[in-house]
């Protein structure tokens, strides 16, 4: 049990709402919007949440208030007009029968957006100056823009209320139009909206009492906002707290969602959405200093990824309610887990980040580590026992395999898991060893601790051979022995390392070190850093427009931070395309893959990252004897139907994970359950 | 009638004079106790009920020591009063006569060597030594020699020569005995028998709850006791009724946990502390565990508690008032109204508790609930459950008393899943909220009446606003107070334990259950629900109604083994060599259960504090719970088959 949970256990009264514990997730945006509705996908996502315990479950971060203000594009919520409304009531129903309470945030981007999409309307600003992330350059709002988006969040909120949901808060973070307003980095305004601080707040003031107006009064209203936003021409704390307190004091919100920071470049939002590379919980001291000045509820949320964190920020006064959104994600069941002492069963947020990522290129969220998250319409949360139990033997405990063993236990079948390794985890013990991505270990950590308790015959250092899995007189065999580094294709590449070798401590280099990346992914990125932090000189090379190119925006800039400050020479565009030795060195061939241009290094060492082929030795070996040839019936994986082969004497086999093919830790753990729940 | 039959006759007589002489002294040290209320005529009336029932319902879980106590009791009395009776001419001549006289002593002789057999060649740890160790000596002794005297009567003096022999025995064995009277073992002869007439809970004979502790006069010069003088005399005469046999010793959680408490040792010091210039050294039996040194001296008016005196304070506040102790006492001993008694003076009138047994008193002085958390915080657990308030509703069939437990983690998902049960069943029912104080439970057994009548008082009022037919309640500790306690002080209510009341729903269909498998579960008796309130039967009833396996633990029912959670002693917190809810969890296992089921917030928090691999600890309301939810899935299997 841990410690101070009974101050997380506590309701929360908010102008008679009652709120079952402090426990939350705030607003934001999977990509689960369609036709800017929030329809089934979004209101099951929400629903597991309040099954799950949560006291309060926020959806729709960024919702619009106005057409100028595009949704439909990022998959997200238009409150713009009144047809979002019977979608609101359907969210709210299903949300309230599980005891939850449920909140939207409404927002106007300002500049935070695009005009080229949906209406192709100009975007709008508090004056024209460019916002680098998204890269638009706003035109200055004048006094009907002013008196339209004031009346457009008033409707929006009145919409809320008519939807039966329990509040809503505007968003004045992340450098959305409110905060465009406050924000002396962005307003430069002469008139009564700009200058002094009075001025900048009026936008937002005009804002919250229209909504207020709107909605009769005892409507619970909100603000999310930044409590420092830590660069030279923005707000400082002392500006936060006097906006806060002024607010406030004038009644026009009900609490404060008070997070570090802001986000207008992409270093800036990296920080706001702080990664594994951050310590847990970094920016609760605003909230905290806000907390001091308000006496409104303060809520926070910013890298809170476990419930000792987060009680602990609660009981000692921080803030009133903790927002564990990304800790949702992971384990939407978190707060039920506490309340009946199952706090060891939680399935704890790594900050990989994954989920954000996805949504900023355009994807849906979905969890690295829980491939049931955002699919709540076909894969099961709590996986249901089957009406016949069978006996699964599962080669390799990497995450494909252990997530297999697990849903298969779940299922109520015996299972048997073979590893080659003395300890689980397969290639994520080997990513973890590259200095912050050491968080990854938490994934194999938990779904080791899962089939330990479901009972799972695990065989730690035991390289499974047909015969192992025969003597087993299994029903059911799967293979996910993963894969090993793909060597590449670039003459006299026999010279070269793969990153798996410099991770594990197989080869150990010093000197000059050219890193070739064709993945784009973290492996080069972190191998680089981890090279250049013991003491190599390092290139790191790719085919790639940019390093990492693959990598999300909210980890790319840390790694792009820390290789900066490390001094390794970044040289993208260029591929690696032969090899050879001269004197006891290295000679490494490169050529720029816009000019063609030919140009070599001379080096220690060469590390090359070409992700990895399958290991399929067993698979093929069993492939023989198994009742479907080894065979995987796509449609039935897909359509949520058993395997054609279940039941059939002999034994079906299966392949998943990276023993497929080399894709990521959300690709094997999603192979894995969706086989195993039907199986 | 034979000169040797005659002069046995004298000698019964001489025994009786000597014996009469000891118990007269010994009485006389009873009337330093303050008076009390006794009904003696009724006593008298009862005594041949009390001893050849009750004490013999007790004395019978040990059928060796039944028949043992049998032969050695009745061979003895019945030998020497028919010997003496053989002063009348018309029996002592009859030769026939001496023939039963010599039965009884052979009877007697047999119980003697049974006590014999019972201490020699090894004394089981349990039995004092001493002149306990002397006893099958003196008893054989006498008996043999009569049953010689009385044989050679029957004979008409054939075996005279034997005859003498058998004379002098019983001089050596009678006056032996007939001299243990005030201090030996036969002392528990005449003080139990007077114990009997004059009980301080005569209601326990009529098979009335008799576990309410009595209500403290706080307007008395003295509050509790501090010498042996402040007890009543009948309690006096109760202590004096002790044997020894040590079956409260091994009953008692604080012994087996090492901690410095043995009832029977502390019964001994306080029979002891009423002579004048009393010392402790002639005990003979078991040490309290770890004992911490005291000087082992006091009399009728010197303190008993104290270094300084006969027992450490800690040995007053190991107990768990588990009555473990009482239950196991064939002499109908109340140790635990003595220990606290002992505690009310220490309390109310020295401050000397433990010192983390002080914060909660003051809190539940200042904040009606000892761990100073708001009242209205109680209700925290069921956030997000539809939690009916009297103060809304006014009037409900039931009233569900929350109790301590409800701030706890753990336990809130009992109450939620009792809560979640009362709704399905559709149980019209309302709780305090934060009208709702301390039962006082644990400022009564820490001592401090004067908060416990407080709290009693202010519920009683707060009660008495409402309407209501049944409290409801989780807590045994609570529904003892409730039910027995509160009476004192003009609260009387029909007070229910979940596990009867959810058998009750279960029973009548309003709480359909499908089973759990055949889970294999052993049920843990809370004290105060088996013990001090003799329920035992229905959490049985209804565990068996929800297709478990149970097994039963070597002790359970009314002999049930305490959690350690009881009497304050989790606060006390004296130091041991294990852990009590350690040794209980042990027991557990040792039944190959993998449920633990429990039915009272300290043993769940005391149970679930045992750490290593172990049985889950489930309240009965979250197995019936799991059950009732197990009960659609069920229905639904039969329209599948």
């Amino acid at each position: 049990m841990i410690a101070n949970a009974e101050a997380l256990l506590k309701p929360l009264t908010i102008k008679g709402l009652t709120i079952r514990n402090r426990v939350m997730s705030t607003s934001h945006a999977p990509g689960y919007g369609k036709d800017g509705k929030p329809q089934e996908r979004y209101q099951l996502y929400h629903m597991e949440k309040a099954k799950g315990g949560i006291g309060l479950t926020m959806f729709g971060g960024s919702s619009s208030v106005a057409i100028d203000s595009p949704a439909a594009p990022w998959n997200q919520i238009s409150v713009a007009d009144d047809s979002v409304i019977p979608y609101f009531q359907q969210f709210a129903e299903r949300v309230h029968a599980h005891g939850a309470k449920v909140m939207i945030q409404l927002t106007h981007m300002g500049r935070r957006t695009k005009w080229d999409t949906e209406h192709w309307l100009p975007t709008l600003s508090a004056s024209i100056r460019r916002e680098p992330t998204s890269r638009t350059i706003p035109r200055a709002m004048d006094k009907n823009d002013i008196r339209r988006v004031v009346k457009a969040f008033a409707e929006a909120a009145r919409r809320c209320k008519e939807g039966g949901l329990d509040g809503c808060e505007i968003s004045a973070a992340h450098g959305h139009l409110v905060d465009q307003f406050w924000s002396p980095s962005v307003n430069q305004r002469t008139d009564e909206y700009g200058g002094s601080l009075e001025n900048r707040m009026r936008f937002g003031i005009e804002v919250l009492e229209a909504m207020r107006e709107a909605t009769g009064g005892d409507y619970v209203i909100g603000m999310r906002m930044s409590g420092d936003e830590m660069i030279a021409d923005g707000l400082s704390h002392e500006d936060c707290v006097a906006i806060a307190s002024e607010y406030a004091r004038r009644g026009l919100v009900d609490f404060l969602n008070v997070m570090g920071g802001q986000a207008r470049d992409e270093m800036a939002h990296a920080v706001s959405l702080p990664n594994m590379s951050f310590p847990v919980a970094p920016f609760l001291y605003l909230p905290s200093a806000i907390k001091r000045e308000v006496d409104v509820p303060i809520f926070h949320a910013q890298r809170v990824t476990d419930l000792a964190t987060g009680a602990r920020a609660v009981a000692e006064g921080h803030v009133d309610m903790i927002a564990m959104t990304r800790a949702h994600i992971a384990d939407p069941h978190l707060v039920k887990k506490l309340m009946e002492g199952r706090d060891d069963d939680i399935r704890q947020c790594v900050g990989a980040g994954y989920c954000i990522d996805r949504i900023y290129v355009g994807g849906d969220a979905l969890c690295l580590q829980n491939a049931a998250t955002g699919r709540e319409a076909t894969m099961p949360h709590i996986i249901p026992k089957a009406e016949v139990a069978r006996k699964v033997v599962v080669v390799g405990a990497g995450p494909a395999g252990l997530e297999a063993a697990r849903v298969s236990a779940e299922r109520g079948h015996s299972v048997v898991l073979f590893e080659k390794e003395p300890v689980v985890g397969g290639q994520i013990n080997i990513a973890a060893k590259a200095t912050w991505r050491e968080a990854l270990s938490g994934i194999p950590r938990w779904l080791h601790s899962q089939v330990a308790k479901k009972g799972v015959d695990l065989r730690l250092g035991r390289e499974a051979t047909e015969a192992d899995v025969r003597a087993e007189k299994p029903d059911v065999v799967i293979v996910a022995t993963g894969g090993m580094p793909d060597p590449g294709h670039e003459k006299g590449r026999e010279h070269a390392v793969s990153t798996w070798d410099i991770l594990t401590g197989k080869v150990e280099p010093t000197g000059s070190v050219l890193l070739y990346d064709e993945i784009g992914g973290h492996n080069a990125a972190s191998t680089a850093e981890f090279l250049a932090k013991k003491g190599c000189l390092v290139e790191l090379v790719t085919h790639d427009l940019q390093i990492a190119q693959e990598v999300g925006t909210t980890n790319k800039p840390v790694h792009l931070r820390e290789l900066y400050k490390l001094g390794v020479v970044m040289t993208p565009n260029t591929e690696l395309t032969e090899i050879y030795p001269e004197g006891n060195r290295l000679i490494a061939v490169l050529r720029n893959t816009m000019t063609d241009a030919e140009e070599e290094r001379v080096i220690d060492r060469v590390v090359v990252e070409h992700g990895t082929r399958p290991v399929d030795g067993l698979f093929e070996a069993l492939r023989g004897a198994s009742v479907n040839d080894g065979e995987t019936d796509l449609d039935a994986l897909v359509a949520g139907r058993p395997q054609r082969w279940t039941g059939q004497p002999g034994f079906a086999l299966y392949r998943v994970g990276d023993a497929w093919t080399g894709r990521n830790i959300h690709a094997a753990l999603y192979d894995s359950l969706r086989l195993c729940k039907d199986l | 009638m034979t000169d040797t039959a005659l002069a046995l006759a004298l000698l019964v007589l001489a025994m009786a004079v000597v014996a009469g002489a000891l118990a007269a002294r010994r009485a006389r040290l009873w009337r330093a106790g303050r008076a009390a209320r006794v009904d003696w005529l009724d006593g008298l009336a009862a005594l041949p009920k009390r001893y050849l029932v009750d004490v013999h319902h007790v004395v019978g879980r040990d059928p060796y020591a039944a028949r043992m106590h049998a032969l050695a009791a009745g061979g003895l009395l019945a030998g020497s009063a028919l010997a003496l009776a053989g002063l009348v001419p018309l029996l002592g001549n009859a030769r026939l006569y001496w023939w039963i006289v010599a039965l009884a002593f052979a009877a007697a002789l047999a119980g003697g060597f049974m006590v014999g057999r019972r201490r020699l060649p090894v004394k089981p740890a349990r039995l004092s030594g001493g002149r306990f160790q002397r006893l099958p000596l003196l008893l054989a002794a006498y008996a043999a020699g009569g049953f010689l005297v009385a044989l050679d009567a029957s004979l008409g003096g054939a075996l005279r020569p034997f005859a003498f022999v058998g004379l002098a025995l019983a001089a050596v064995g009678g006056i032996g005995l007939a001299r243990q009277l005030d201090r030996g073992p036969m002392r528990h002869a005449f003080a139990g028998a007077a114990h009997l007439v004059a009980h301080p809970r005569p209601d326990r004979f009529e098979g009335k709850p008799a576990t309410a502790l009595a209500p403290l006069d706080l307007d008395a010069p003295r509050l509790g006791v501090a010498t042996p003088a402040d007890f009543t005399f009948n309690r006096l005469i109760g202590f004096d009724a002790c044997i020894q046999c040590g079956r409260c010793e091994t009953a008692c959680p604080a012994f087996a946990a090492g901690q410095p408490l043995n009832p029977k040792r502390l019964i001994q010091d306080l029979a002891a502390a009423i002579q004048p210039n009393a010392t402790n050294a002639a005990y003979a039996g078991s040490p309290y565990p770890n004992a911490r040194p005291v000087a082992g001296i006091g009399g009728p008016d010197k303190p008993l508690v104290g270094t300084g005196a006969m027992i450490h304070p800690d040995t007053l506040w190991s107990c768990t008032t588990c009555r473990a102790c009482v239950e196991e006492c064939p002499m109908m001993i109340e140790h635990v109204d003595a220990i606290v008694d002992l505690r009310r003076f220490q309390t109310l009138e020295l401050g000397a508790l433990p010192v983390k047994a002080a914060p909660p008193l003051m809190e539940l002085r200042y904040a009606d609930e000892p761990g100073g958390r708001p009242l209205g915080a109680r209700t925290d657990f069921a956030a997000g459950l539809t939690l009916p308030l009297m103060a809304a509703k006014g009037e409900a069939d039931v009233l569900l008393w929350l109790g301590e437990g409800a701030y706890e983690l753990r336990y809130g998902r009992t109450l939620r899943a009792l809560i979640t049960l009362l709704q399905k069943a559709g149980v019209d029912f309302a709780v305090l909220g934060a009208e709702e104080r301390d039962c006082g439970d644990l400022a009564r057994r820490l001592g401090d009446e004067a908060t416990f009548q407080r709290l009693a008082r202010d519920n009683i009022a707060t009660l008495a606003r409402y309407r209501f037919s049944r409290i409801l309640t989780a807590d045994p500790h609570a529904l003892h107070a409730l039910r027995n306690e509160y009476r004192a002080f003009g609260g009387a209510y029909e007070v229910v334990h979940h596990s009867a009341f959810l058998d009750e729903l279960v029973a009548a269909g309003r709480l359909p259950v499908g089973a759990l498998g055949g889970a294999r579960v052993t049920y843990h008796d809370p004290c105060y629900l088996g013990r001090y309130n003799g329920e035992v039967d229905a959490p049985r009833r209804l565990l068996d109604r929800l297709g478990l396996e149970r097994l039963e633990m070597e002790r359970s029912g009314r002999r049930s083994m305490c959690c350690g959670g009881g009497g304050g002693a989790p606060v006390s917190d004296i130091e041991g060599e294990r852990r009590i809810p350690d040794i209980r969890m042990g027991q557990a296992s040792a039944t190959g259960a993998a449920i633990v089921a429990v039915a009272c917030p300290q043993c769940s928090a005391m149970l679930e504090g045992v750490t290593g691999a172990r049985p889950d600890v489930a309240d009965i309301a979250e197995l019936v719970l799991m059950a009732v939810e197990a009960a659609p899935a069920a229905a639904r299997a039969e329209t599948l088959a």
